[in-house]
């Protein structure tokens, strides 16, 4: 198990891509801190299926939207472990909306929670570390490159998480501390009936060349393999994980009509 | 302030509402708050009373009065505990 011993903090660890993530790690022999903030019950039934990999789990409450939340994590993690080996920064929120009804508040909601957050978490994670090396990944889409419905706020928001990726992955480098983003398409989860209703998942399975909708476990499998060592040499990268779709969106078009 | 004068408070900043159109009866589309909105209200409720909200129980809401019933009780059994 390539990753005994070491702690891990998956940002919206609870359920979704998170959990997966966190469940992989674990799996790998880390212990995991769960973060979640509206579904308690959730973090605590993943915590409970971490544990059951014979791993240490722990849940921590808090709202990465809020600078002073995100200082209050970080406390506990730091009073409690004193270390961290591995930090995801995977929670994200968004507002799906038209570009004409978005406002100052929707941005600001987004923006905090899917970039500043990756920002704020990598500053305190960075020095619990210092002198020992560490693995950043953050988990961006492909709104980032390319334009979905309503997906603006989100897509820009995981378009600076890309870019705050890089710059970062560059000035923690000399501290030996990997960072890299993993983009997904369209990955079955709640999250996904939240933002489009129903019928996303059949049209994700038609614009998916590798034939099905990318799962969570595709996404943690990926964040699992940029933890080891044997991704050491990749920094600052975004790995897109949507079994093909945007490069094959022209053979897509092309077979369709 | 009462419980629920400054639940009201909170809802009427962030929706924007005059708040003596929020009535118990209310629901959040009555009163047009949206998904954020509605997120909002209860980051902002959770902290003044420090307690927590779970999405879970928050999706039962019918209205404002169910949101400020559920706050009443937590408050009380935090006040006991």
């Amino acid at each position: 198990m390539s990753l005994e011993g070491k702690l891990a903090l998956v940002t919206g660890g609870g359920r979704g891509i998170g959990k997966a993530i966190a469940l992989k790690l674990a799996s790998q022999g880390a212990d995991v801190i769960v973060n979640f903030f509206r579904h308690r019950d959730t973090a605590q039934e993943t915590a409970g299926e971490i544990e059951a990999l014979g791993v240490k789990a722990e849940t921590v409450r808090a709202n990465v939207g809020d600078p002073a939340k995100i200082d209050e994590m970080f406390d506990t993690i730091s009073t409690k472990f004193g270390r961290l080996d591995i930090f995801i920064s995977n929670a994200a929120s968004g507002v799906g909306r038209p570009i004409t009804e978005l406002d100052v508040k929707a941005w600001e909601w987004t923006m905090d929670i899917n970039a500043r957050a990756l920002l704020l978490c990598s500053q305190r994670a960075a020095k619990l570390m210092s002198g020992r090396g560490g693995k950043i990944v953050s988990i961006s889409s492909l709104g980032s490159s390319f334009v979905l419905p309503n997906y603006t706020l989100v897509g820009v928001s995981k378009a600076a998480l890309e870019a705050l990726t890089r710059y970062l992955a560059i000035e923690f480098a000399s501290q030996n501390i990997c960072v890299n983003a993993v983009a997904a398409s369209a990955v079955e989860t709640e999250a996904l009936k939240f933002y489009f209703k129903e019928g996303m998942a059949q049209e994700g399975h038609h614009l998916t060349p590798a034939g099905r909708m990318v799962a969570p476990e595709d996404v943690a499998n990926v964040v699992s393999f940029l933890c080891s060592e044997e991704a050491l040499m990749i920094r600052g990268q975004t790995i897109v994980v949507d079994g093909g779709t945007s490069v094959g969106l022209l053979a897509l078009a092309g077979k369709g009509g | 302030m009462t419980v629920e004068e400054q639940i009201r408070d909170i809802v009427a900043r962030i929706t924007r509402v005059d708040k003596s159109i929020i009535t118990r009866e209310s629901t959040f589309k009555d009163i047009k708050a949206d998904s954020l909105d509605v997120v909002q209200a209860l980051v902002a409720v959770e902290e003044l009373f420090e307690i927590e909200i779970p999405d879970e129980e928050a999706q039962n809401f019918q209205n404002f009065g169910d949101f400020v019933s559920y706050v009443e009780n937590k408050v009380a059994q935090t006040e006991k505990v």
